[in-house]
């Protein structure tokens, strides 16, 4: 396609990356540039070995400036890595940075292809022509600009949830938590104390609980649900319902916020009836369940049902490190692979304190790994070694067996690795199932706020080093164990990390957003409603009555730029082509197309 | 002797820091460093990021790829270094070490070494002419000492800043670097200076290093060639390593059969390392996957006690592996022993099986040393050590502070972590010390 008239001539660089070898050693990179250097339009077409390193970036914003480019593409890795990174170097070299484009030639390359260099040199070629027809048409945009609310909703009052709202509110951003119990602090208030410190629980609940309410920038709405979440970045309506006695259903009220922080927690495994003979007999018991039954005995000796109790044993993975085909999947169908993280330290710390209060009472340990991975954990295991706890080991795919025998008492079977896969089967009076951590039940602001999750059903961050705070919904992040198993240590640092987007966020009065919102052509646009009836973003298109020249009345579609996710699904229904994306506009599609065949003739005629 | 800095000036290294006194300054350029500074900086606080290297990037510029996603760190890295670098609001100091964090007025005073680079880094372009010319060969520290760089280098191709650094160690002054300099860069006379720094708070991000000297006499055979250090391993298998392949390094050799030794320096009282390294459970299995796509065809096997697999994603990595073919021996290593050609020979008790010990002969053996802080006695330099030598961290409401007023840490600095733990402590740092600043700020202006 020829550009029109009134556009300057395209004056485009092109630039492919080795990434230090990953994208170099299968695809021929020199010989791509040099192919795509004989584009029309194509000024320069260059290799280096990392493009998003300070002099890759350096070389685009020199040679935009020394040879006049007016449009360039990068031929990298996803987008979703560095699209941005080159966007800011073409707009520091003076360039809008919408006439960029970006090419995928490493997870759709390089590693994708990794036994057919040719064919994935051909392959980078053709994308990389398709990127450059497409950026002929690219047209300078601006980001849209959102007013911004400056205070923040905290979902979950958890040690992570408060900590969130303590540090925006010392920032001097207010907050707002809403949690759905009356009191705060979440689950380490029923731990009793706490591995690696010592410290009881609830003191440290009530410790961030009192800073809680004694910052003047936070309102606690508790206890209390939300019933609805609308809005985008920057503005959030939220609705939401004070629960009375009971969890009666009370007061509505809403609230607009800039950002929400989920920090919503974990509910410990539930394991099924019957699982490792729980609920079979109450001498089977789950960590939380132990914690608050042996927490409630003096110290000294322990009884159970009238009974002394002489040995207890702890099970670790419970609802954890499943695997498929041994374990019985969750009513989801899906086995949880995942490990729990604290369970481990959670059972030393416990086999520890059981030997400390109780001297008479002998512990026994059944696990696959010891996982005292963090800062003070080991000392647990030391001690728990050093105080008799005995240790046994199974693998995880021959789980231990429990039954009952005669006298009531729990039988484990199991095949015993530290003494070379020899059966054993022990027997005791209390059998713990150290049950690990399963994401609190918030279907209904996962809908909402259209938040991810991952195969582990924890909510999902965008990237694990690049944004491991964020959400996929601009303005929404992830705190504490909402997100992942963590310790309370870590889930403070989460708080902490996601406090300090949120404040990066709302510390200006207005929000800036990409500009790829669908536009309509009014003159175009006939009314027929087909596009709203499409779009799956509530609002993001709307019909409103614009008066004719003659005086008459018209419906028009008109497109929200806050709320419209750019998804295009309206383009496509348009009977009349009315309607456009900004940044991925038709004509672009079309000359991307034109980019893959031309680009296939070229190959095929060498 | 060094002569004192004072703000503004221009000095002969080209590096002038513009003034006195900061918001925040940062101790450490590694990924903990960079995120705090950057999160700082996007709050609108001045930052001074202060790294004794040549360039920013820590430990995590010179991996490979990384668990538990596989990406390339350097395409994690690189991007995060280079916004850190042009951030408006952050200034960096490279070749610079911090030798003391005090208290004044009420606020931090950090005293800077700012050692000599021998090059005026206004006029050096990076072009590496000297570095071609430079007679003397020295063994590249960003290669872990598997390939050589000259004595005058810029430190590596992704380095920030890309300016020449002279290793005065090695130089026989000869003036080859300054006759092929096409700017006249080279200062031989350069000295080191002081400088001190005013500012609200410091955040600790001095991270990590490997106890690869421990005194483990069953660790060390006579010939310890191909015995190397898992940081080593990163740079055998980074795409633009010092050979491009893995080979080993006694005689160029490809592996057919490479070793690890799990809690080779952790776990350990008699060394001084009783607690765990955290990483090289996973770093390990990383490396074996890497391996068997580089090496098809070798054996690879972990020798291990506990496979610590703990975090998002992990425990699913390890059961790729498994499934992959790696090989996960449980058992402990008694001895790393000579054998023939420069192989290496394992005396193993094999706990899983029948107890029996076994002597397992392989060609490449990497030993998983434990993480020790890389600030030996942070007490020296004004700041607080826990009892495993970490920086302390007294306070468990509050994880980022360090136990001394308007000092917070990050990353390996307070124990050793995976890359996402540290970049998460590194946000936490930047939002506790900015939640501290926001105070004092409208502590002073209410009074
Ligand atoms: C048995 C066991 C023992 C443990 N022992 C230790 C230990 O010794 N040391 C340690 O460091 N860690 C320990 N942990 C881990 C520790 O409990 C967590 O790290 C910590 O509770 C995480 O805090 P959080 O705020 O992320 O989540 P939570 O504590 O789960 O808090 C979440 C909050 O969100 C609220 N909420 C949930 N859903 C909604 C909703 N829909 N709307 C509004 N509010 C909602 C809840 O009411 C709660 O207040 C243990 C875990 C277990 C299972
Ligand atoms: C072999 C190996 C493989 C690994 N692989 C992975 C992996 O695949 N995935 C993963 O998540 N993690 C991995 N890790 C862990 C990862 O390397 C660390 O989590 C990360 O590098 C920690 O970063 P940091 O910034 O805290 O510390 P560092 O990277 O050590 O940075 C600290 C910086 O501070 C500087 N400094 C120190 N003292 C001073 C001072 N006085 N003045 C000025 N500057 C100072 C240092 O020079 C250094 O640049 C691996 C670790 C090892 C050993
Ligand atoms: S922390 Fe330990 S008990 Fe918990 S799932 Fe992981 S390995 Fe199992
Ligand atoms: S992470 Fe694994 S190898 Fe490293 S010290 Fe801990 S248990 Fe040992």
């Amino acid at each position: 396609m020829e550009p029109e008239k009134d556009e300057e001539a395209p004056k485009i660089g092109v630039y492919v990356c080795r990434c230090g070898g990953n994208i170099s050693d299968v695809v021929d990179v020199e010989r791509v540039a040099k192919t795509i250097a004989e584009m029309e339009g194509v000024a320069i077409s260059k290799v280096h070995t990392f493009m998003c390193s300070d002099p890759g970036q350096s070389m685009i914003v020199e040679d935009i400036k020394k040879e006049s480019l007016n449009r360039v593409v990068v031929a990298s890795c996803s987008p979703f890595l560095h699209e941005l990174t080159f966007r800011n170097a073409v707009q520091r070299g003076g360039l809008n940075p919408y006439l960029y484009d970006h090419v995928n030639i490493r997870e759709q390359g390089s590693w994708a292809h990794k036994s057919d260099p040719e064919g994935a040199t051909a392959k980078a070629i053709r994308l990389i022509a398709a990127g450059v027809e497409k950026v002929k048409h690219a047209e300078p945009l601006e980001r849209i600009r959102l007013s911004n609310h400056q205070r923040a909703l905290v979902l979950g009052g958890g040690a992570a949830g408060m900590k969130a709202a303590l540090e925006l509110a010392r920032r001097g951003i207010p907050a707002v938590i809403i949690d759905k119990n009356a009191e705060l602090g979440g689950h380490i208030k029923e731990w009793g104390k706490l591995f690696p410190t010592d410290e009881d629980g609830q003191t440290l609940a009530a410790r961030l609980r009192s800073e809680v309410e004694a910052e003047k920038d936070i309102e606690v709405i508790a206890p209390a649900k939300v019933t609805k979440i609308s809005g985008f970045v920057g503005n959030y309506d939220v609705a939401f319902e004070r629960l009375g006695e009971g969890g009666k259903p009370g007061e509505e009220a809403k609230l607009t916020v800039g950002a929400i922080i989920v920090a919503t927690g974990f509910e410990p495994y539930r394991p099924a009836e019957g699982e490792f003979g729980y609920r079979k007999t109450p001498r089977v018991m789950t960590m939380p369940e132990f914690i608050a039954w042996a927490g409630s005995q003096p110290n000294g000796r322990l009884t159970l049902d009238g009974r002394e109790v002489r040995r207890v044993g702890f099970l670790h993975c419970v609802g954890s490190r499943q695997i498929e085909g041994v374990h019985k999947p969750q009513p989801d169908g899906r086995v949880n692979t995942y490990c729990s993280r604290v369970c481990c330290s959670t059972v030393l710390n416990q086999a520890v304190q059981v030997r400390k209060r109780f001297p008479s009472v002998s512990v026994l340990d059944f696990h696959q790994d010891i996982r005292s991975y963090g800062r003070g954990h080991e000392d647990y295991y030391i001690e728990a070694s050093n105080r008799g706890v005995a240790f046994f080991r199974y693998h995880g795919d021959e789980p231990p067996e429990v039954a009952t025998d005669a006298e009531g008492l729990v039988r484990l079977r199991m095949k015993d690795y530290l003494t070379w896969g020899e059966e054993i089967e022990a027997s005791m009076d209390v059998l713990v199932l150290a049950v690990g951590m399963t994401p609190s039940p918030i279907g209904d602001l996962i809908d909402m706020l259209k938040l991810a999750t991952g195969h582990d059903r924890f909510l999902q961050e965008v990237h694990p080093k690049l944004r491991p705070v964020e959400s996929s919904v601009n303005g929404v992040f992830l705190a504490g164990t909402a997100q992942a198993p963590m310790t309370l240590e870590e889930a403070l640092c989460s708080a902490g990390a996601a406090a300090a987007k949120a404040a990066a966020l709302l510390g200006s009065e207005y929000v800036e957003v990409d500009p790829f919102v669908a536009r309509v052509d009014e003159a175009k646009c006939t009314g027929c409603e087909r596009c709203v009836e499409e779009c799956a973003y509530s609002g993001a298109i709307v019909m409103v009555e614009k008066e004719t020249e003659g005086g008459g009345k018209v419906k028009k579609a008109e497109v929200n730029a806050g709320l419209c996710a750019g998804c295009g699904a309206c383009v496509a229904v348009c009977p009349t082509r009315a309607i456009d994306l900004r940044g991925w506009s038709l004509k672009e599609f079309d000359s991307m197309v034109d980019g893959l065949v031309s680009a296939a003739e070229r190959l095929a005629a060498k | 002797m060094s002569t004192e800095i004072t703000a503004g000036e221009e000095t002969e290294r080209g590096e002038a820091v513009e003034r006195d006194r900061y918001d925040a300054v940062v101790i450490g350029a590694g990924i903990s460093g960079i995120q705090s500074a950057l999160d700082l900086g996007d709050q609108g606080y001045s930052v001074l990021l202060v790294e004794r290297e040549p360039s920013i990037g820590g430990r995590m510029i010179s991996l490979s790829k990384v668990f538990p996603t596989l990406d390339c760190a350097s395409c994690i890295t690189t991007p995060k270094m280079s916004a850190v670098a042009r951030h408006p609001k952050v200034t960096i100091l490279v070749n610079t070490e911090v030798e003391r964090v005090a208290d004044k007025d009420g606020e931090k005073e950090i005293e800077l070494l700012r050692k000599p680079t021998y090059v005026d880094n206004r006029a050096c372009i990076g072009c590496r002419l000297c570095e071609y010319a430079c007679p003397v060969e020295v063994p590249d520290r960003f290669e872990q000492g598997l390939a050589l760089t000259r004595a005058i280098a810029v430190p590596f191709t992704n380095a920030i800043p890309q300016k020449a650094v002279l290793d005065a160690e090695h130089c026989i002054f000869c003036g080859a670097c300054a006759r092929a300099c096409p700017t006249d860069a080279i200062r031989y006379e350069q000295e080191p200076r002081r400088q001190t720094i005013r500012a609200g708070i410091v955040v600790a991000a001095t991270g990590f290093k490997l106890n690869v000297g421990i005194n483990k006499p069953q660790y060390q055979p006579k010939n310890p060639r191909n015995v190397i250090s898992p940081l080593q391993m990163e740079r055998l298998l980074a795409p633009h390593g010092p050979y491009g392949r893995v080979l080993r390094p006694s005689d160029g050799k490809i592996p057919e059969s490479v070793a690890y030794v799990l809690c080779a320096g952790s776990r350990d009282k008699s060394i001084g390392v009783p607690y765990c390294s955290r990483v090289c459970c996973m770093y390990s299995i990383k490396q074996a996957m890497l391996l068997s796509g580089a090496l098809p065809i070798a054996d690879i096997t972990i020798y291990y006690m506990d496979i610590r697999a703990f975090g998002k994603g992990f425990e699913e990595f390890y059961q790729n592996a498994k499934a992959m073919g790696i090989q996960f021996v449980r058992g402990k290593v008694a001895r790393v022993n000579d054998g023939p050609n420069g192989d290496l020979i394992l005396r193993v008790e094999m706990t899983e099986e029948d107890g029996r010990v076994e002597e397992r002969q392989h060609d490449l053996v990497v030993l998983a040393y434990g993480i020790i802080p890389e600030l030996e006695s942070p007490e020296q330099v004004g700041l607080r050590a826990g009892s495993d030598g970490f920086l302390a961290r007294p306070d468990s409401t509050r994880p980022a502070f360090a136990g001394i007023e308007g000092v917070f840490t990050a990353g390996c600095a307070a124990g050793p972590k995976d890359i996402v733990d540290s970049i998460i402590e590194a946000g936490a740092a930047a939002s506790a010390g900015s939640a501290y600043l926001s105070q004092c700020a409208s502590k002073t202006t209410k009074s």
